[in-house]
């Protein structure tokens, strides 16, 4: 399968093992460009594995992964993770100041740019010269979101990204993403939350066991439908 | 012979105290006589054959027989160093090419100096101390980079994650444990003579020779530890940093949990 002009992911026949476990089985899909595709499943169905694929933090066992047609191993893979940016489950902070975590990928980042990003992650200017010690999982999660963000990335992929926060910080982050993807950022979303898959995402793929059972629009998805 | 060396007959009347320790172990029920006195008996036999042994190297085998003297002891100091740090890919190559580099490297610039002599007699003992050094800085340094892997993947991955390169990913890690491989050194050479009187200058001093000649012996001794705790210490570190991640910029699995690897 050839990836189409629209799509910003191709899989082909994707699969990996570790050691007797199959994580990923013949997993083919394509994941659009400039929208939002939600990844879900239960747990253990290969949901994170695959998105760790996109940006080369895991490799394939076999199978090809492209990016805008290109197989992902004929990238330059520094290059890739600053066109790709994860932000994991729980928000892991680098630094002791905000405007150094927002440094870590971007080092010559100016104050001014650094409160840019803050507001595009619905955080406070005054937020920027402040530790990150007394951040809330809430604050600290957005703030992950902003220092991916400040290396430029065309795709942004988010391994469940509230599911460690409660539910007003959970909120808050899921508005968040709501504007990068009204904003064209492609975004990959593992989700377990069905209703959550079903605010934010237009395309779906459903894992089950390491194989994908389900593909397409999102109100068009059995998985679902059985979780309205 | 030198008044200050014992005689044999001094060294058999030393057991008296190993018979006190067993005498005292027994009054005191620790269960411990019999471990003494294998300890005393096997010390005693252990360094009767390390001195036949040098004996036969110092009148015989001269530098050919120093050098493999030094080697064996690299080796072996590389595989104590690699089995404290169980789970890192490739620990025991790692571990005795840094042992190796640190002790060729210190040696090598003191014998190519002139500050030691280029004698099996001299440069066995010296040679001795420099690899115990580069062997603790190594085994501190592989400890703490496989244990700090395993703990902060997460930071580690999300420095990836943004473009790093695993160099660098992983170098704030990787610096805290240079850093802690270090202190010993580096706090040694700061309270030498001040806590302890050390090994080189106490045993010089027995010998007869006097303090102040004494003491040069001892800086220079200081000064070679610290150079080869910190050259043991960066080998490993680059290496174990290239051993831990592939061409991909990628953490790779550790095969054994830390708290089962210290066991």
């Amino acid at each position: 399968m050839r990836a189409t002009t629209s799509s910003a992911f191709a899989l082909e026949q994707v699969t990996l093992r570790r050691g007797d476990a199959v994580l990923l089985d013949g997993v083919t899909c394509e994941i659009a460009a400039g929208a939002c595709t939600a990844l879900i499943g239960s747990n253990g169905a290969g949901k994170s594995t695959l998105l760790r694929l996109l940006n080369r933090l895991d490799e394939p066992t076999s199978g090809v992964v492209r990016f805008h047609g290109e197989p992902l191993p004929d990238l330059d893979v520094l290059a890739l993770r600053r066109r790709v940016g994860l932000v994991g489950q729980r928000p892991v902070l680098l630094t002791d100041r905000v405007l150094d975590d927002l440094r870590v990928g971007r080092p010559g980042l100016t104050e001014e740019e650094g409160t840019a990003l803050l507001a595009r992650a619905h955080l406070p200017a005054g937020m920027l010269l402040r530790p990150t010690a007394g951040l809330s999982g809430g604050e600290s999660q957005r703030l992950c979101l902003a220092r991916a963000l400040a290396v430029g990335p065309q795709v942004l992929l988010l391994d469940e990204p509230t599911s460690a926060l409660d539910p007003v910080s959970a909120a808050a982050v899921e508005d968040t993403v709501r504007d990068l993807i009204a904003g064209g950022l492609t975004v990959v979303l593992v989700s377990h939350d069905a209703a959550q898959a079903r605010r934010l995402a237009g395309q779906v793929l459903v894992l089950r066991g390491g194989r994908l059972s389900e593909q397409g629009p999102v109100h068009d998805i059995g998985y679902l439908k059985e979780r309205a | 012979m030198n008044p200050a060396v014992p005689t044999w007959a001094g060294v058999a009347a030393s057991a008296a105290l190993v018979g006190l320790t067993i005498l005292l172990a027994w009054h005191g029920r620790l269960n411990l006589a019999r471990d003494i006195a294998v300890a005393a008996v096997r010390a005693g036999f252990q360094l009767a054959a390390v001195g036949a042994i040098l004996l036969l190297v110092f009148h015989h085998a001269g530098r050919a027989g120093a050098a493999g003297w030094l080697a064996v002891m690299v080796l072996l100091a590389g595989r104590v160093a690699a089995k404290r740090a169980t789970g890192l890919p490739r620990a025991l190559p790692i571990a005795t090419a840094s042992a190796a580099v640190a002790t060729a490297t210190t040696l090598g610039t003191l014998l190519a100096l002139g500050v030691i002599a280029p004698d099996a007699r001299v440069v066995i003992p010296v040679g001795g101390m420099v690899v115990s050094g580069a062997m603790q800085a190594t085994a501190l340094v592989l400890v703490r980079a496989r244990d700090e892997a395993h703990a902060a993947r997460p930071a580690i991955e999300a420095r990836l994650a943004l473009g790093l390169p695993s160099a660098e990913a992983f170098a704030p890690h990787l610096r805290s444990g240079v850093r802690t491989a270090l202190i010993p050194a580096i706090d040694s050479t700061k309270v030498v003579g001040l806590i302890s009187l050390p090994g080189a200058m106490t045993g010089l001093i027995l010998a007869g020779v006097d303090p102040f000649t004494a003491i040069r012996y001892q800086i220079v001794v200081m000064y070679m530890l610290l150079a080869a705790a910190a050259l043991a210490a960066l080998t490993a570190a680059r290496l174990a940093e290239r051993a831990m991640f592939d061409d991909a910029h990628r953490l790779r699995p550790l095969t054994s949990p830390p708290s089962k690897a210290r066991a």
